[in-house]
């Protein structure tokens, strides 16, 4: 949690048109190629909050969106403080230079770094404006008591936030001699009017309505269509080239090679993929491309036989030679985004009497760093580039680097005209920076009572925060001595034993690698959650019961959530029938986030279809600023554990991607759904914990715990298909 | 392959004809010769500036560019405009209202608060809407089959289920 001190509220200031703004403050920009990292704190500024001579409220909107609507929680922060309705707040999604450099969009921080700075600056304001409103009124400041959209006094005089601020522009600073103010938003015993309630996505009108709001929709005079070859993985280098007969398409503007970059400028669509279908790349890999291959490299038995691995994340009183109670190897698939919105981008470079030499527009959860990045492949100053953030079609993770914005700029920059490129489906796959495959060995053992005695649990995953080129190659084998943020997400079991160890190694797969929704939350947990739900079922035990059992008395708010799922799942009885069975599982995101999900399936073996029927999920989210959103955040989550538990499994074969499509990467359908009964379970004493990747965790383990129970099968691959099951059906 | 060969059979020659015209949402357009060798979805999003309707697969498998061709739902990725002469299209912008009165789908995908990222949203609302006409009441198992071929990433199903119920209940009172 990231707390504001009362010491200096505000250095720098931003452009203020007129009437009151507050700002909160914001650090130093990060170093060049790595992901923008800056959260909120006292360094620097930024125009944030403006109360404008109309009254109106008008905020920069800090977050990128892309389907987690978490400006909306933001807003509603900024409402409840100003006493004012959501609905009103003008919120504006800033450029990068609008303001100094913001925190890439990811790792669901956004609530939970951004409430309480936002809520400090907003509730400043306010404060600002009462004792304006004081000295309007001639009245002492204890009775200018709070009302919508201003202040009243006992005998009933009001007055309005526009009649407190005028066209002189003021900056509101936070002064060290004066008490903080008092924050509504975290006020626990505060009856909210924002906050706490269910709030549409402010812009949602626009989205059904089908308003221009991605990097697509933006129309720029005289653009040219552009598309570039995406090679297989990032470090392969073209073989050769052959182009023959590219001249003779209609409408090529120029074919454009510069090293391992070819691509077309086109006067249409059509003429860039008539121009495409001329070209023909061989690369040069650095690894083969093939199953055989990422399944070597994972090998965590391999591994572990070879002696210790690489990171050892937790070690007490380890002991080797054991009787096993359970010993058991999960393997978990390399997955994709997949997004529906494959992205796009328009570059135009300008003559220099502009202000900006290149403008871009993009969707991206880190604009900032699609600056930097384009000033160094550009040469040119940051200073002279600006980059337009869209809505973005779905992130996950996927929507950082600087990719399509690199094939716009280089050939709006070869032809000196706007180019917008389109990615296909196609090159989203093949360019895509998957979750990594991974590979876990889980041993328990249990003493005479039946609690944990000795548990080891090792792990080899592909990199993900430190996937390459995420930083200079040079530089890359340094920061690998320590840990990866992404790779050891979600190993530490709640569960306790007097002898444990967790270790893991993280490898180079050849296919490019990075974040996906919950990094290795979700393959971790998957691999605990399976095996304690494996020894309590061959212990006879209930899983449920077990495993609170052996938390022994930690995590007090997932023990809450695991207690909620289970009197929430016995509302709906089990079909009666064979094979249908259920299964739970719970976990921790990120030390803060708190889940536990049961899941109802049909093993259904006319069909031979694994179908999903009911799932039921706790989760505690800190305090809950939007539920409706929250809850949106789940549902997505569950369809999700949907996906990786049965459905999608990213092919690769003969040095290639083989995935490109929606055809043969199968990612949950209508067909697919279960029903959902979810509880939120609000803390309104403990900040924001964010939830947009949290259920993931659970989700997939619950839906193998459930088949283990329908079934007798026991998942240790995914995604689980029907023909997994059949040599472990019940008798 | 983003813009992949129209499945309709098209004769050549049509498109060398001088005047190349389609109704966009009840409006005329006219399609110039530069534009006469495009998919459907290109032209309303680049020549027409109608970006409402959103590319995605490119290969009539996921259901964002639904537009309703002569009143059927059609991926517009899958037909060259050619294909389109004279026909009646209906895309997502048409179903508003010229005093900004929403379609009582798009007031219930509101009311539900569908949209996450909200990229495929268009076509799901197009798909629904064909849907709706066939068929007044919904099952659930009507709108899966219906609803089936619209990918959603963001998981909103459940609440595009709801939105469908909802909405066929506003527009039968209607009738």
């Amino acid at each position: 949690m990231v707390q504001l001190t009362r010491r200096k509220f505000l250095i720098a200031t931003g452009c203020v048109a007129g009437g009151a703004t507050v700002l909160y403050t914001l650090a130093t920009r990060a170093a060049a190629s790595a992901p923008t990292i800056i959260y909120p704190n006292e360094e620097s500024g930024a125009a944030w909050i403006q109360i404008r001579p109309d009254g109106s409220c008008h905020m920069y909107f800090p977050r990128q969106d892309m389907g987690q609507n978490a400006n909306t929680g933001l807003a509603q922060i900024v409402a409840e403080e100003l006493n004012i309705n959501v609905t009103d707040i003008q919120g504006v999604r800033p450029n990068t230079s609008d303001v100094p450099p913001l925190a890439v969009t990811a790792a669901s921080m956004s609530l939970t770094a951004f409430s309480r700075p936002i809520a400090l600056a907003a509730a400043t304001l306010r404060e600002s404006m009462r004792d304006r409103a004081a000295v309007k009124l001639s009245e002492p400041l204890p009775s200018l008591l709070d009302d919508l959209g201003g202040f009243r006094t006992a005998d009933g005089r009001e007055v309005g936030y526009a009649e407190l601020v005028d066209e002189t522009s003021a900056v509101i600073e936070f002064d060290d001699n004066k008490p903080a103010p008092a924050l509504y938003t975290f006020d626990p015993s505060r009856e909210k009017k924002q906050v706490g309630h269910s709030v549409n996505p402010l812009d949602i009108e626009a989205l059904v309505t089908g308003g221009p709001v991605y990097a697509a929709d933006v129309q720029i005079e005289g653009t040219l269509y552009g598309r570039v070859v995406q090679p297989p993985v990032r470090n392969a280098h073209i073989a050769s080239v052959e182009t023959k007969d590219i001249n003779e398409v209609q409408g090529l503007v120029k074919l454009v090679h510069e090293g391992d970059f070819v691509g077309v400028v086109c006067k249409s669509p059509s003429a860039v993929e008539a121009a495409m279908a001329k070209i023909r790349v061989s690369w040069d890999l650095e690894q083969p491309i093939n199953q055989q291959e990422i399944d070597k490299l994972v090998d965590v038995d391999a591994e572990m036989f070879e002696g210790d691995l690489e990171h050892v994340l937790q070690d007490e009183a380890h002991r080797k030679s054991v009787d096993w109670d359970i010993d058991l190897r999960f393997d978990v698939q390399v997955q994709t985004h997949a997004q529906q919105e494959p992205r796009a981008a328009i570059a135009r470079f300008n003559d220099s009497n502009a202000e900006h030499a290149l403008e871009v527009w993009t969707g991206t959860q880190d604009p900032w760093a699609i600056k930097r990045s384009a000033a160094m492949d550009t040469g040119l100053s940051q200073d002279d580039i600006i980059v337009y953030p869209q809505r973005i079609g779905g992130g996950f993770g996927g929507r950082e680097y600087y990719e399509v914005e690199r094939d716009a700029v280089r050939l709006a920059r070869a032809v000196q005209r706007p180019v917008k490129v389109q990615w296909t489906r196609e090159d989203e796959f093949t360019a895509s920076r998957c979750r990594p495959a991974s590979t876990h060995r889980l041993r328990i053992a249990v003493d005479g009572e039946g609690n944990l005695s000795d548990w080891w649990y090792g792990y080899v995953s592909g990199h993900v925060a430190l996937a390459r080129e995420r930083m200079a190659s040079w530089l890359l084998p340094v920061v690998r001595l320590g840990t990866d943020m992404g790779v050891v997400k979600g190993a530490i079991a709640p569960y306790s034993a007097p002898h444990q160890r967790v270790e893991c190694k993280d490898v180079d797969l050849p296919i490019d690698l990075g974040v996906w929704r919950s990094l290795n939350g979700a393959p971790a947990v998957f691999a605990i959650e399976s095996a304690m739900d494996e020894l309590a079922v061959q212990r006879g035990e209930d899983s449920l019961e077990y495993r609170l059992a052996q938390m022994k008395g930690a995590h007090p708010r997932l023990r809450e959530c695991f207690e909620r799922v289970a009197v929430m799942s016995s509302n709906k009885p089990l079909p009666g029938g064979a094979n249908y069975g259920r299964g739970f599982a719970g976990g921790i995101f990120d030390g803060r986030c708190y889940v536990a999900i049961s899941a109802d399936v049909h093993v259904d073996v006319d069909t031979q279809k694994i179908r999903v029927l009911h799932m039921c999920c706790a989760q505690d989210v800190g305090l809950a600023i939007n539920p409706g959103q929250l809850r949106a955040q789940i549902e997505s989550n569950l369809v999700w554990s949907i996906g990786m538990a049965l459905l999608e499994r990213f092919e690769v074969a003969d040095n290639n991607i083989q995935s490109s499509n929606f055809d043969n990467y199968l990612i949950p359908r209508m067909q697919d759904m279960p029903s959902f009964d979810i509880e939120i379970i609000d803390q309104p004493g403990i900040p924001p914990a964010g939830a947009g990747e949290v259920a993931l965790v659970a989700g997939p383990p619950a839906i193998a715990n459930a088949i283990r129970n329908a079934s007798g099968f026991r998942a240790v691959k995914l995604p689980i298909a029907f023909s997994d099951i059949t040599s472990g059906f019940k008798a | 392959m983003q813009y992949a060969p129209s499945r309709i059979v098209w004769p050549l020659t049509l498109q060398g004809l001088a005047a190349m015209k389609l109704k966009v949402n009840g409006v005329e357009r006219q399609i110039a010769s530069d534009w006469r060798s495009e998919n459907l979805l290109t032209v309303l999003r680049e020549h027409l500036g109608l970006v409402g309707t959103r590319f995605s697969c490119g290969i009539g498998q996921c259901g964002a560019c639904v537009v309703h061709v002569n009143g059927v739902a059609t991926n517009s990725c899958l037909v060259s405009v050619a294909a389109a002469v004279d026909t009646d299209v209906l895309t997502i912008e048409g179903l508003t209202t010229e005093d900004g009165t929403l379609h009582p789908l798009q007031q219930a995908w509101i009311d539900e608060s569908v949209p996450q990222c909200g990229y495929c949203q268009s076509g799901q609302i197009m798909q629904a809407l064909a849907l709706l006409k066939e068929n007044q009441e919904p099952s659930d198992d009507d709108i899966s089959l219906a609803m089936n071929g619209n990918l959603c990433r963001c998981g909103t199903y459940d609440r595009i289920r709801k939105s469908i119920k909802k909405a066929a209940l506003v527009m039968k009172g209607a009738d």
